[in-house]
């Protein structure tokens, strides 16, 4: 999570409109899943991958291993639709159990590379979406979407702080295994344990000082700030309403 | 100094005889008298717990005292919240620990709030946000989450974030603590910038050199209370209360006054405070 973020700041098109991004990836994202064809699935995975690859400038082999991590549980699910148990035998495989058969027909086969493509693109437009844009401005769309205050509010402390316990959780941990605290498992688990608990009483620690120093603001019961605008331009709104469109076409006419 | 010496107009912040104790019964302040002076430049020092912090916490009515009266201007706070905001309005506090005061993971989120909160326009607050945005140079690193900052940067937002405000007094904790010489010269300059604008600035520290040079007026605390407090030269000749406070007398105090037991330095010359001062006098008895 932590390395998404990162190249999430350092992506080229991090201040392009999060909009129109939000739109480009949830768009394709809908119509992937939607249309269910491969065709469309080959298309917005090679797109995403792609503009992803490209302009974060992360290797290929990264890329592939960010897809990867998705990619145990779609195999696990796949094969459960590809591989079937028959009374009769299938036209590809068939081993017999009994007087069952264990096996896969050319239908099955097919249905099974079409989920694999309809996932792949969909997780794939997920990542163009995290990988170019920041939480932040993945708030402020959730802001113009008009989502509740409350949870935007949440939100972005709960963004801020996960960096903040993390660094406190590591700093806790590092001191804990410079006085051994590692030395075997049932002593790892003790130190995990206490780790924990001083996480925990000093996370409401600094809770209560973060709340008195947004008192001392004039904190009065709605975190009010400026958010940036990142303005699409016209040939990139064309752009993405082009791809989308043609995206549809594609799906309705197969 | 004489109280008849002060005009009442001078006085911007009066505290009498204001007490504190926390709800687990921690008397934090046990009576403390104070008048802060209009553009003045008051150091606080003083052991960890002696109750510096908590003093910072009673100047802007986040703690409410148990006994006693805190004036701003001659009036009395109003512990109403309409009173509060207005206090504090005048009154920020720049926190030791720059986590515990930022909360947005963007610069200019996290500065705009309290522009916001003054009831500015979007527009005005935007321009004052990049006003403070270039007075503090953090345009290098403004569109940089706030979790990748290094401590002198965070500390430069977390000063923004509160000139912004624009208010009359800035309160320091500890503005130094953690950073690196660079950076901790680089905040004093904000400091000095501030008070050449007419900002009344109380800080905190530890730094016995730095408060002797840069301070109009030091204030010792003991255990809840002000045991002393005085013009820099006054408190660090006062040998029997440095060490009643754990203090050191600041390096180019004690160089000076055992250059001059020597004899190698006239009494008679006014103290130097920063050691550029102290060289010039050796230099020119040496020549």
């Amino acid at each position: 999570m932590m390395v998404i973020d990162k190249l999430a700041y350092s992506s080229s098109l991090r201040y392009k409109s999060p909009m129109l991004k939000s739109a480009f990836s949830v768009g394709s994202l809908l119509i992937c899943v939607g249309a269910r064809s491969f065709i469309v699935s080959v298309i917005i995975l090679a797109v995403m991958a792609g503009l992803t690859v490209l302009s974060s400038k992360i290797s290929i082999l990264r890329y592939l291993k960010l897809m990867f991590i998705p990619f145990g549980f779609m195999v696990l699910s796949t094969i459960a639709i590809v591989v079937n148990i028959t009374d009769w035998p299938m036209d590809l495989v068939s081993v017999p159990i009994g007087n069952k058969f264990l096996a896969i027909s050319s239908y099955s086969l097919t249905e099974g590379a079409r989920l694999v493509a309809v996932a792949l693109a969909s997780v794939s437009c997920l990542y163009f979406l995290t990988l170019t844009t920041s939480m932040l401005d993945i708030l402020s769309v959730l802001k113009k979407l008009r989502c509740p205050k409350i949870m935007m509010e949440l939100m972005m402390l709960i963004y801020r702080y996960i960096f903040v316990i993390l660094d406190m959780a590591v700093a806790i941990t590092t001191s804990q295994n410079c006085r051994l605290g590692n030395k075997d498992f049932m002593t790892e688990l003790r130190s995990i344990g206490q780790m924990l608990a001083v996480l925990l009483i000093r996370s409401l620690k600094k809770s209560s000082l973060l709340f008195d120093s947004m008192e001392s603001r004039c904190y009065d019961g709605e975190i009010n700030v400026l958010s940036e605008h990142y303005p699409a331009q016209k040939r990139e709104t064309i752009g993405v309403a082009g791809f989308l469109v043609s995206m549809l076409a594609i799906a309705v006419l197969l | 100094m004489n109280e008849s010496m002060t005009d009442s107009h001078d006085i911007i912040l009066k505290l009498v005889h204001v007490c504190y104790t926390y709800d687990d019964g921690t008397e934090a302040l046990k009576g403390i008298d104070l008048q802060v002076r209009r553009g003045e430049k008051l150091a606080i020092m003083g052991a960890n717990g002696s109750g510096k912090s908590t003093l910072f916490l009673t100047l802007n009515g986040i703690h409410k005292p148990s006994k006693g009266n805190v004036l701003y201007n001659n009036v009395p706070v109003d512990y109403s919240r309409k009173g509060l905001l207005a206090l504090r309005k005048k009154i920020g506090i720049v926190f030791q620990d720059p986590d515990n005061q930022l909360f947005s993971a963007s610069v200019t989120q996290e500065i705009s709030f309290g522009a916001l909160n003054l009831g500015l326009s979007e527009k005005e607050a935007r321009e004052r946000v990049e006003k403070v945005i270039e007075e503090l140079n953090i345009t290098s690193f403004r569109d940089k989450p706030t979790h990748f900052l290094s401590g002198g940067q965070k500390k430069r937002v977390s000063i923004a974030d509160i000139l912004v405000m624009d208010p009359e007094i800035i309160i320091f904790d500890e503005p130094a603590a953690a950073l690196d010489p660079k950076h901790a010269r680089m905040i004093d300059e904000i400091i000095d910038r501030l008070s050449e604008k007419g900002i009344t600035v109380i800080l905190s520290t530890h730094d016995v050199n730095r408060a002797f040079l840069w301070a109009d007026r030091v204030i010792l605390m003991d255990e809840g209370l002000i045991v002393t407090e005085g013009t820099p030269d006054e408190i660090f000749a006062n040998d029997e209360m440095l060490l009643q406070t754990n203090l050191e007398k600041p390096t180019v105090l004690k160089i000076f006054k055992s250059l001059c037991e020597a004899g190698v330095l006239d009494k008679k010359l006014p103290i130097p405070h920063a050691a550029d001062e102290l060289e010039q006098y050796i230099r020119e008895v040496t020549k």
